[in-house]
């Protein structure tokens, strides 16, 4: 491709946009929270305007040039979302846009419905309103998803546009993908269950359009039906959920529900054991869509979608719509406030089933060499670990360690952060790798199909020796796995640390059942530093192992600036949040970002301390176990397996080369011994799971379809076509009456004429 | 001078009034002419205008057309605005119930006076032909001066059905009853077989006059006998008479069963609806748009007068249920059934308005059962004029759809639909919203429609179920046969959705046998997407309020008269 040439001017169109939120914000008048509506309908506007324009002007070039068919329109629309959000986050650190009390939205007051109760009444004039709900935790959420929703959908124009194999049907691509967002937008702000399920379900929808975009590949239909029914698993168990949740509390309204959780409808005392169900349906339905055990095997096949599409799903939205519903829950189990005892058992399952899927994840990763699959078992290794966190808050929430819970909760929002900010790039540096991969390829087999097929761009076999190539991917790349592994002072090691230690600590706390997830968890940190240094080294250093290599350069325009913005973020936005408080700031302990009124350095020395020393020594000892495992132990045995230095003549700039050359002092190991064992077979199976479910599928689910499919084509069409068949006949009979010859008819209307004598004489007589 | 009507009398009636002297007009101004009149053994000539060589403007073969165009477009316009209502004579009354009708009568010729526009096109520069022409060429010029000559014809004809309906609606005595829809019948045989050079169509006009006169004689023979049993044919009269007998006479029992073997040939009731698809499908399609709506909103408003103003008793059954209830079964079934495997458009529309004729009837029989409250006989009435004015938007709009396929060829096949959304899909997707709404899909105006005539009905029988049954079938049991009624028209409605979506299905899956788009026939297009936007607004929008409220009000007067 090799296109050089300036594009910025394109972007000169979204200039307006930029410039409501600021008119807006300064007349002065305006509060945030009035306007946060346009957060999600600046995207539902442009969903069908892009969809329609796209289908209407198709092939025209003015539409694929400037409006880069239709990707402009979108990153308009998701400016326009971003900055509200920017907005709302600014006014909310001033503190005067913490909304918790929504008022409904009359233009929605005419959607109302009469509910049967449980005692045959009706309920009258249910209104089905919707409101926005403003606290820490949303506006984190949202600066994650608007953020990262712009900077994929910037991506998305480079990567996409440039493809032919997705000549003229881009639009399609932006449309969905600006409906995606809004369904994530809308979820993170709704006031109630109801509307959060909707905007749950939109996600659900765009996620299948999304990941089937290929849809003429076999593969990529297949991944899309296999997440929409996973998922959908979820999903039931979701709905059932709410429904006993309205049982219980007579509302779905955050403000109803939440205003004190252990009173229910009409002042009774909350049941835990019902409110358990309850609990337990929601998290359900968050195990589907975050993709965790046993219901994660949709996500590594959703990496047959385009690589943006991955992005926005593993990084930016869908995945952490699961952890924001969870995290929603905690005012269910907070004794402290108003909560209902009795609810340990929840969290440990939530804890259980992290520290499961962590280790799971991370030892099928192991044994991926496709780069996206990698990224797809990090990501659920990952969400686990927030997972564990969330179970170890809790846990202490319902058994009256506030503090230690409030500070979990608040590590694993920030895990969450970080490790949204960090994959999101990696999900982007892996795009611009294979992107760049796939044009040397065809660069090099120019004209000719030969070699075409057999040939995987996503594959970490056919790379190596790129850190030159793509000197700004590599880069990335490697801040990406650094935040993801926890090296010490950059981005995901903040928040990973504060969760390893607390979940020990519920161990050490007395909880002995905790021991597993926390067991789990720190051999995992171990796990990651080896298989995210095992792709950064496949992929960049040692010699090339194909030919393609050599011809691979970073040129296509609009990929860089999302990667150098988030590389600056990975790098030091964890480590400055963390000063700032970030942590008590999620877990709504503080209502703002600051220094808590001491010096700068003294903050950084409190952060420093906290995380290497901290008072307890079993929990300096996790500490340093876990910075151990994760820093040392897993990168140096990646690097005696894939690192080595660059073919001669190739240089790297200064970070990357340093470890790439650091990469190569620790000698060779052969593991082809490893790689053929039975275990390597099973991880590279993603240990059965994929088998038994089908199996069990086969054998239970398959013939009930049949049935049902036979009951369906012989009981039910059988008597709709009956009915069909007969009427025809019926119908071919009376028209026989019908016989063109007047005397005919004057003959039978004689006889309706005879026939309502009978009639009238009938009844008079 | 002495008028027959004074000035206050006519200002009731500007409608018709545009329409009579527009009757003149149309006769006179495209005759007009260089004419000149020599006085007798004088060399003087007094130009008197009428005939001659013609002017240069009156000779255009278009003028008819919009001469007609004007009158009712004048005629509804000042029907519209018109709100003083009054008697006129002796034998006319306008109130809220026939000016009502006089819309939808008047609406419906300019819907079918805008369709002939293209159906029967009028060309201004046709020469004969001459000996250089081809036989093809020669053919085609005599037709379209064919055309050209008979504009004038055909236009006369359509106005005066319309003044006979309007004067008919109007009409509160049996005769000028009578005598208005033999105006407009007479006047509609002539439309059918309008088009005789083709064959079918002059079958069909002939079929259609032939049973239509015997329907009519036997008709008049009962109003006859009605007027041997009162002596008066004034409907008041009449009712007055008939509430003052305690038991039905016979004579004017036999007199009202032949008065509705007249007056159910003019619905379309069966058995006596069988002329109607060969009517339908011979002529062209404008005329039978006019049959299937105006035509039968004529015999509604007839059946009425005479049933529920007339020999409606003032409680208990009237002497007429059993049959009209049976009738109105047996024509719904007999439409839907016939309907279903009609390959011909034209024909399935035209049973199709068979079996609406059987809604109708059913709501009828609903009220003839004698149980309904003063407001269920309001509602149901309601249903049925309401019917009766939004069938002129969806069905018409569906003959326009015809109108504009029969311009370039024909429609009488189900195949010259087919992939008719690829040729032009603003005009098939107007086709597909009237097929729902004549199958009655929410939220287009025939659902809203259907919906008020099986509320209205199934209002009339809930009271009748035994209230203490303690399941679904002990109350089917207890409740009265006119339930049945309403139970008939839902099934007969799910049946009939069959051949109504069959039309989407051809017009949107299958491939069109000729690519062409559509003739640029601008006020026709215009006429269907207008029909079409009404078809959606009357039934949810603010005009379905607006339309329903008129309804009601035309009740209203009908009911308290």
């Amino acid at each position: 491709m090799g296109e050089t040439k300036n594009e910025y001017r394109l972007l000169l169109p979204l200039l307006p946009f930029l410039a409501i939120v600021p008119y807006l914000a300064l007349q002065g008048e305006n509060t945030s929270t009035d306007f946060a509506w346009m957060i999600v309908v600046a995207p539902f506007i442009a969903f069908p305007i892009i969809l329609i324009t796209g289908q209407v002007y198709n092939k025209n070039e003015t539409w694929k040039n400037t409006f880069k068919e239709g990707g402009i329109l979108g990153l308009a629309a998701l400016l326009v979302s971003l900055s509200t959000t920017i907005w709302i986050i600014y006014d909310y650190l001033l503190g005067s846009a913490n909304i918790q009390n929504n008022d409904v939205t009359s233009w929605l007051e005419w959607i109302s419905f009469d509910i049967l109760q449980s005692d045959y009444t009706m309920a009258q004039n249910r209104v089905l309103g919707v409101g926005v709900w403003v606290d820490s935790l949303t506006l984190m959420l949202l600066f994650v998803a608007t953020f990262l929703c712009f900077l994929i959908c910037w991506f998305a124009i480079g990567y996409m546009t440039t493809d032919p194999i997705n000549e003229d049907s881009n639009h399609r691509f932006f449309a969905e993908f600006v409906l995606f967002s809004l369904g994530m937008f809308g979820m993170v702000l709704a006031d109630n269950f109801l509307w959060l399920f909707i905007f749950w379900e939109v996600m659900g929808l765009c996620s299948y359009l999304l990941i089937g975009f290929y849809y003429w590949k076999e593969s990529a239909a297949y991944a899309a039906k296999k997440a929409f029914l996973t998922t959908r698993v979820g999903d039931v168990f979701l709905m059932v959920g709410l429904f006993i949740l309205y049982d219980i509390y007579g509302s779905l309204d955050f403000a109803v529900v939440f205003d004190d959780p252990s009173t229910g409808i009409g002042g009774a005392v909350v049941d835990s054991g019902e409110l358990f169900w309850a609990l337990m349906m929601l998290f359900i339905g968050a195990v589907g869509k975050s993709a965790q055990f046993p219901l994660h095997v949709w996500l590594p096949d959703a990496m047959e979608g385009p690589t943006p599409v991955s992005a926005l799903i593993h990084a930016a939205t869908m995945v952490n719509a699961g952890l924001y519903l969870v995290a929603r829950l905690m005012p269910f189990v907070d004794v402290h406030h108003h909560g209902v005892s009795g609810l340990e058992d929840f969290g440990l399952i939530v804890a259980w089933i992290g520290g499961i899927t962590a280790f799971m994840a991370a030892s099928i990763a192991f044994v991926q060499n496709d780069i996206k699959k990698v990224l797809a078992y990090s990501t659920m290794s990952q969400l686990a670990y927030i997972f564990t966190g969330l179970g170890s808050a809790l846990y202490f929430l319902n058994i009256d360690e506030y503090y230690a819970g409030y500070f979990v909760l608040g590590a694993s929002l920030f895990h969450l952060f970080n490790h949204a900010m960090a994959k999101g790039m990696l999900f982007m540096a892996s795009g611009s790798v294979i992107h760049e991969v796939h044009h040397a390829h065809d660069h090099l087999h120019h004209g000719s199909d030969h070699g075409d097929h057999d040939f995987d761009p996503q594959d970490m076999r056919n790379m190596g020796g790129l850190a030159s190539k793509l000197p700004i991917t590599a880069t990335a790349m490697m801040f990406g796995s650094m935040s993801i592994i926890g090296i010490p002072l950059i981005g995901g090691f903040w928040s990973k640390e504060g969760i390893i230690a607390k979940t020990w600590s519920a161990y050490f706390h007395g909880e002995t059942l905790m021991l597993g997830p926390a067991l789990l968890i720190l051999a995992t940190a171990g796990m990651t530093g080896f298989y995210m240094s095992r792709m950064w080294f496949m992929t960049f250093a040692g010699e090339p192992k194909s030919e393609v290599v050599d011809h691979v350069h970073e040129s296509t325009p609009w990929i860089k600036e999302p990667l150098i913005i988030l590389t600056v973020i990975t790098a030091i936005g964890g480590f400055a949040l963390a000063v700032l408080g970030i942590v008590d700031f999620l877990s709504n302990k503080s209502d703002n970002l600051s220094l808590h009124g001491q010096t700068l350095l003294d903050q950084i020395i409190y952060e420093l301390e906290h995380a290497f020393l901290p008072e307890d020594m079993k929990l300096r000892l996790v500490g340093w176990v876990t910075i151990f495992l994760s820093f040392i132990v897993g990168p140096i045995m990646a690097s005696r397996v894939h690192g080595g230095r660059l073919k001669e003549g190739e240089k790297a700039n200064f970070l990357v080369g340093w470890l790439v050359n650091l990469s190569s002092k620790f000698g060779k190991q052969d593991v082809s011994w490893l790689a053929e064992s039975q275990l390597s077979e099973a991880l590279d199976k993603r240990l059965y799971f994929d088998d038994l479910y089908e199996g069990v599928l086969a054998r239970t689910v398959i013939p009930f379809a049949d049935f049902t499919a036979w009951f369906d084509r012989n009981i039910i069409d059988g008597i709709v076509k009956q009915i069909e068949s007969k009427s025809v006949l019926g119908s071919f009979e009376i028209r026989k009456f019908t016989t063109g010859s007047a005397r005919d008819y004057i003959l039978m209307a004689t006889v309706g004429a005879l026939f309502i004598f009978v009639l009238l004489m009938g009844v008079s007589s | 001078m002495n008028l027959p009507i004074n000035s206050s009398e006519a200002e009731l009636i500007i409608p018709e009034l545009i329409m009579l002297f527009g009757l003149v007009a149309i006769i006179l101004i495209p005759n007009l002419g260089k004419a000149n009149f020599r006085i007798p053994l004088t060399r003087i000539h007094v130009p008197v205008f009428i005939g001659g060589s013609r002017f240069k403007s009156t000779n255009n073969p278009k003028l008819p057309n919009q001469i007609s165009l004007i009158i009712f477009i004048s005629a509804l316009f000042f029907g519209l605005i018109q709100n003083s209502y009054g008697a006129i004579g002796e034998t006319l009354e306008v109130t809220q119930f026939s000016r009502l009708f006089s819309l939808i009568f008047i609406a419906a010729l300019l819907l079918a006076t805008i369709a002939t526009t293209h159906r029967l096109p009028a060309r201004v520069n046709v020469k004969p032909p001459n000996d250089n022409d081809s036989e093809n060429i020669s053919i085609k010029k005599i037709d379209a001066l064919i055309d050209n000559r008979r504009q004038v014809d055909f236009h006369i004809i359509l106005i005066m059905v319309g003044l006979g309906m309007s004067l008919m609606s109007m009409a509160t005595h049996l005769f000028m009853l009578f005598v208005c829809i033999e105006l407009a019948s007479l006047s509609s045989y002539i439309l059918v077989a309008f088009h005789k050079e083709s064959k079918i169509g002059g079958e069909a006009g002939m079929k259609y006059f032939i049973v239509g006169s015997v329907a009519s004689a036997v008709g008049i023979y009962g109003m006859s006998l009605l007027y041997l049993w009162s002596g008066d044919l004034s409907l008041d009269a009449l009712a007055m008479k008939w509430s003052e007998s305690e038991s039905v006479d016979p004579l004017a029992g036999i007199a009202v069963g032949l008065m509705l073997v007249a007056f159910g040939f003019k619905v379309g009731a069966a058995p006596f609806h069988l002329a109607a698809p060969d009517a339908y499908s011979g002529a062209s399609s404008p005329v039978a748009g006019l049959l299937a709506t105006a035509s039968k909103a004529m015999g509604f408003v007839a059946l009425m007068r005479i049933l529920v103003s007339v020999t409606m008793p003032i409680e208990g059954e009237a002497f007429w249920y059993t049959a009209i209830a049976v009738i109105a079964v047996v024509t719904m079934t007999w439409g839907n059934l016939a309907a279903l495997t009609s390959s011909n458009p034209k024909r399935m529309l035209a049973y199709s308005s068979v079996s609406h004729a059987g809604y109708m009837l059913a709501g009828l029989a609903a009220i003839g059962s004698g149980l309904g409250s003063e407001e269920a006989i309001e509602l149901v009435l309601t249903a049925i004029v309401f019917h009766l004015a939004v069938l002129v938007i969806f069905k018409f709009g569906a003959f326009l759809v015809l109108s504009l396929l029969e311009t370039e060829g024909r429609s009488h096949r189900l195949e010259d639909l087919h992939g008719l959304a690829r040729r032009d899909p603003l005009v098939a997707g107007s086709m597909f919203l009237f097929m729902l709404s004549l199958a009655g899909v929410p939220p287009l105006s025939g659902f809203l429609s259907k919906f008020l005539m099986i509320n209205g009905i199934v209002n009339i029988s809930a009271g009748t179920g035994s209230s203490d049954a303690s399941s679904v079938i002990d109350w089917l049991t207890s409740v009265e046969p006119v339930f049945w009624l309403a139970f008939a028209i839902v099934i007969n409605s799910a049946l009939s959705m069959f051949y109504y979506l069959r039309i989407g299905l051809v017009m949107f899956f299958e491939e069109p046998e000729d690519s062409r788009t559509l003739k640029d026939a601008f006020s026709l297009r215009l006429a269907i997407v207008v029909c079409a936007i009404l078809t959606v607004i009357v039934g949810i929008g603010p005009l379905s309020d607006w339309l329903l409220e008129m309804v009601a009000e035309a009740i209203n007067s009908f009911v308290s008269n």
